[in-house]
């Protein structure tokens, strides 16, 4: 079944929900910004402004200065919050460690998740960062936003917050950066109520799925990702706003193998469009290409001269599969050998295309390093139809995963160890499926293969005290 | 629902310790009733909380649930 909204979506308008007049907004010159100084000494971290790449030193000042230009009303937490920050941070650099205190009782009413506690510990010399809890903003699908709804968070975070944040985080959320407790409620009604607005995962929750562009701009994508995100957000719901996982669980959705969201790596759970049918050539294209009337890549290594054109050095030997080749000038493809890796569609987009049978893989158990080292996700389910309301991958995959996972993985062990730990085998039994050649990494290197008794034809007999009658243990 | 409730309440009160894991709820409440499912054990805990007798503490990373008023408070 699919998630039902409540009410409709409404067209969020900045006119309606602005706080800021626009000359508070525009509060300062680049004059002004040249002069100014913290309050705090911060050799260290101004040394940061000097690298090659933009500094978040630089945009942090220039936030401080806007915040000591605004009313004393126009801002529910202190005006110093960004001063302090970099003031502590110096600190940091200067003493090798941090001074925030992590986690701890904060939250909105009835959320275990969304919201990260985070307290100074030098609260006397930096008070305006005594609190400096973090909150999560479950972005929308692909990130995709009016500047209407960009300019009334930001607006809305100025007022009850520090101002600061971080688009995105790794999970994708938007992330709030530094308020006090008693903003959280506040700040949490404002984005519900009136922006419409959820937060997102943290803990052990699900968190935040997220998911690439999908066919909202990109002619590879095999399926709807952003659909999929958003049905699968609300769906689970529960699971996102009440702890009651091991630990963290990450759905990620890639449209195609090119993993734009790198779901292979960074989640528990990866969904990856494919297609099961045939890569569709348009011959009179890829004469194009090796005529070079059509630029490969898309043009993009257009910056270099590297040569003509050479479908074979270029495609045809670079195919991981080696499942190409030229018949009598044709390009031809030995479909059932090719492994979806999109490197010839990559650089003759016009030429080939996916398949028309799409659905998705699916792999599981993808983390970064904590136990085990870091590793990618296995590929378990090679192909499924994933059509709306996606009930199939409900009910026979996502669920049957996390019922075993919940029943069997120990604290803080996430679904990849719990994988390493039990097996492949036990994987596959929990999701009822057959091992598949697409599952395979590397030739076995065990050699030991147990049997169950229905998994031989003709059975066995054993009697197990028979047998002790005459072996001892 | 009541009965899972108290048992979870049970546990909480007479652990040594301040904050638990899910798991550690759910294992003591299947210790008084074997039967009782991850989502009912779920369910009474949710319902602890939205009745403020239990809390969510929260590192970022890993999430447990703890007895209000004891242990950490809310502005250490
Ligand atoms: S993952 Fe594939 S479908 Fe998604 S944006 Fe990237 S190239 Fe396009
Ligand atoms: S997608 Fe990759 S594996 Fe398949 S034919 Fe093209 S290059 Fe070969």
């Amino acid at each position: 079944m699919a998630f039902e909204p409540k009410e409709v979506q409404k067209e969020l308008k900045y006119e309606e929900l602005r706080i800021y007049s626009d000359e508070e907004l525009n509060n300062y010159t680049e004059e002004e910004l040249k002069d100014f100084k913290i309050k705090h000494d911060i050799p260290m971290c101004e040394d940061l402004e000097s690298g090659p790449w933009p500094s978040f030193v630089a945009d942090a000042k220039r936030e401080a200065l806007h915040r000591r230009k605004l009313a004393d009303d126009r801002m529910l937490i202190e005006r110093d919050v960004v001063e302090d920050l970099l003031g502590q941070l110096e600190l940091s650099f200067e003493h090798g460690e941090t001074h925030w205190k992590h986690g701890g009782i904060v939250g909105v009413f009835g959320y275990g998740g969304g919201v990260i506690g985070r307290y100074s510990d030098l609260q006397d010399q930096f008070p305006s960062i005594a609190h400096f809890h973090t909150m999560r903003v479950n972005q929308p699908a692909s990130k995709f936003y009016t500047s209407d709804y960009l300019r009334s968070i930001c607006d809305l975070w100025e007022y009850r917050g520090s101002g600061m944040m971080n688009m995105h985080g790794s999970t994708g959320d938007i992330i709030f950066l530094g308020t006090f407790t008693e903003q959280l409620e506040p700040i949490f009604f404002e984005l519900g109520h009136k922006l419409q607005q959820d937060l997102g995962g943290s803990g052990s929750n699900l968190r935040t799925p997220s998911c690439c562009i999908g066919k909202a701009r990109c002619e590879w994508s095999c399926i709807d990702t952003q659909d999929m995100c958003y049905e699968l957000t609300h769906y689970y719901q529960d699971e996102l706003h009440r702890p009651a996982f091991p630990y963290k669980f990450k759905f990620k959705f890639d449209g195609c193998p090119n993993c734009c969201v790198a779901s292979i790596a960074r989640a528990d759970m990866s969904y990856i469009g494919t297609w099961r049918d045939e890569i569709r050539i348009d011959h009179e294209a890829v004469r194009a290409y090796m005529g070079g009337e059509i630029a490969p890549n898309g043009g993009a290594h257009a910056g270099k001269d590297w040569g003509k054109f050479d479908v074979q050095k270029e495609v045809i030997d670079l195919c991981p599969t080696k499942c190409m080749g030229m018949e009598d000038g044709k390009l031809v493809i030995d479909n059932k050998e090719c492994t979806r890796c999109m490197h010839c569609i990559n650089v003759m987009p016009r030429a080939l295309r996916p398949g028309t049978d799409t659905g998705v893989s699916i792999l599981f158990g993808a983390k970064a390093p904590i136990l085990e080292g870091a590793q990618m996700s296995l590929l378990t389910i090679p192909f499924i139809k994933c059509d709306p309301p996606y009930d199939n991958i409900k009910e026979n995959v996502i669920e049957p995963i996390w019922d075993w996972w919940m029943e069997e993985g120990k604290n803080r062990e996430r679904l990849g160890e719990l994988i390493q730990r039990q097996g492949i085998k036990k994987l596959l039994e929990v999701l009822n499926i057959p091992p598949m050649p697409q599952m395979v990494r590397e030739p076995r290197s065990n050699p030991y293969i147990f049997w169950k008794k229905e998994d031989v034809p003709g059975d066995w007999d054993r009697d197990i005290n028979d047998y002790r009658s005459r072996h001892k243990r | 629902m009541d009965d899972l409730k108290q048992a979870i309440l049970d546990f909480a009160e007479s652990s040594k310790k301040t904050k638990f894991y899910f798991k550690d709820i759910q294992n003591a409440a299947q210790k008084v009733y074997p039967d009782a499912n991850k989502r009912d054990i779920k369910k009474a805990a949710t319902a602890l909380v939205n009745e403020e007798k239990l809390v969510y503490f929260s590192t970022g990373s890993t999430t447990m649930y703890g007895l209000k008023g004891r242990g950490q408070t809310e502005d250490y």
